[in-house]
């Protein structure tokens, strides 16, 4: 039995929301920004990208695209909470989600349909009402057979849309639609396949897999099946995705720094996110790693130091981070800092021997309760009372709705 | 920490629904609130937070309902 998978997108996410939330917002162009000084356009309006306002640009860059351009300071606690209900509301119709980004998902529905629900349109158009109802925003839905040819679909018709690719129309849909099309295929694959005088999917397809094996090597075969719009991967539910393989945080600073005193401040604050996360799923790392991106924002630095034993308290993280710090000149003033812990061991909670170590975990996990009680930050290591941001402000492409990747956001 | 100005806010509580502003007093005058324009909540610790995003015709107001102690505050307020 063919599978019926739909792909949902949610129409430039963190603007829609901005527009419904303020009426005089609606049928403007606006783009939405990050707190911080340094930020970059995070969403931009349906109207706004008319004017070539694209994610990632400068304030400069997109007001120089569109004068009349309104910026708008994210909130990302509303994004995650409307992306938390939306992805509840999925889940009504199948089990198989698979949350791809805060704006993004994919849902089997290969087994919903047989019983409940005669059509996978069906499936689409209640899910398309009962967002519009509950927040007033749309969605791009595609479905199709697989992952690679729903996705495809929902970027067919954009804002709004509604695309189904039927297995019988796949071979017509796929013989001239462009490889850069495709999920997977960006402009550097792109040209490599246009040397080989592979333009179209249907070329593709058609190319014979031993050179494109020689070519790309083992994700030549992948490409082959791309081309023929053939992907066997499943939608996997959060219960069955891979093991994190890593915790880390990083922040943006609001100005360059250069005393080591003031960037211990927040890598203190970054190996308390770190810790505190890992603490509250049970995981602790091996290895640290700090990230440092410089003024210049082209030069960065990455080192990492595997420990002995694995870790998960604060002031373990932080000062495993001095010592990768103290190890390397800094050649410029710092711009970005990140902390990541890995090399990861689940579920594990042992008491030391060690009546000091023992101490120290008993004050954490009262820290631990306090913070879970009142808020993040409501209890802290004196050395932090001073950072003017706290917490995490910045939603990653990583973050889910529930489990370790559910980072909270300010 | 959210702060926020503590106010007076008349509300419909409807079994099955989420309450609904009506009017809010600030400054000694009361607005009535013409539309909800969203919903959303968060937590701060085990805090639970309801944000209503209104407006009264002349500005957009973001009120915070807390259910622990039943308070309602004025976090934000712009003019539109």
């Amino acid at each position: 039995m063919p599978r019926v998978i739909i792909h949902i997108d949610m129409n430039a996410f963190f603007a829609s929301v901005e527009q419904q939330t303020n009426p005089a917002l609606r049928g403007k162009p606006i783009a939405v920004i990050g707190s911080n000084g340094r930020t970059v356009i995070t969403t931009a309006s349906y109207e706004a990208r008319k004017y070539g306002v694209k994610t990632g640009m400068t304030i400069w860059e997109g007001k120089k695209q569109c004068r009349d351009l309104i910026l708008v300071v994210g909130d990302n606690r509303k994004y995650t909470y409307t992306s938390s209900r939306i992805v509840s509301m999925m889940h009504d119709y199948t089990p198989l989600v698979e949350v791809y980004s805060i704006d993004e998902a994919f849902l089997d529905v290969t087994y919903s349909l047989r019983y409940i629900y005669n059509a996978p349109e069906r499936i689409a158009y209640l899910l398309k009402a009962r967002i519009k109802e509950s927040f007033g925003l749309t969605c791009s839905i595609g479905i199709a057979p697989n992952k690679l040819l729903a996705k495809l679909a929902g970027e067919m018709r954009k804002p709004d849309g509604l695309t189904v690719i039927r297995p019988e129309d796949v071979s017509r849909v796929m013989e001239n639609l462009p490889v850069k099309d495709l999920c997977g295929i960006g402009g550097r694959t792109e040209r490599r396949l246009n040397v080989l005088g592979i333009y179209t999917c249907g070329q593709l397809g058609r190319f014979p897999v031993k050179i494109l094996r020689e070519k790309f090597g083992i994700i030549g075969e992948r490409l082959a099946q791309m081309g023929k719009g053939i992907d066997d991967s499943p939608v996997v539910p959060a219960e069955e995705e891979n093991e994190v393989k890593s915790v880390g945080h990083s922040m943006t600073l609001r100005q360059d720094l250069s005393d080591r005193d003031d960037i211990l401040k927040y890598l203190l604050q970054l190996s308390e996110m770190v810790g505190r996360r890992a603490r509250r799923y049970s995981v602790s790392g091996k290895t640290v790693s700090l990230y440092i991106r410089f003024a210049d924002y082209l030069t960065s630095f990455g080192k990492q130091k595997t420990l002995q034993r694995h870790i998960n308290q604060s002031d373990d993280i932080y000062r495993a981070v001095i010592s990768i710090l103290d190890s390397v000149e800094l050649s410029q003033p710092v711009r970005l800092l990140g902390v990541r812990l890995s090399n990861l061991n689940y579920h594990t909670e042992q008491l030391s021997l060690f009546e000091e170590e023992r101490r120290k975990a008993l004050v954490a996990k009262a820290m631990d309760t306090i913070n879970d009680k009142f808020g993040d930050f409501s209890i802290l290591f004196a050395g932090l009372l001073k950072n003017e941001e706290k917490g995490s402000r910045v939603i990653s492409p990583a973050w889910r709705p529930q489990g370790i990747r559910n980072v909270h956001v300010q | 920490m959210m702060q926020g100005i503590p106010i007076r806010v008349a509300v419909i509580f409807e079994p099955g629904k989420k309450a609904m502003p009506v009017w809010f007093q600030l400054n000694r005058r009361q607005h009535k609130v013409l539309e909800t324009t969203y919903f959303w909540k968060d937590k701060v610790g085990e805090t639970p937070h309801f944000h209503y995003a209104v407006t009264d015709g002349e500005a957009l107001y973001e009120l915070i309902f807390s259910p622990v102690d039943q308070s309602w505050t004025l976090y934000r307020q712009q003019t539109e």
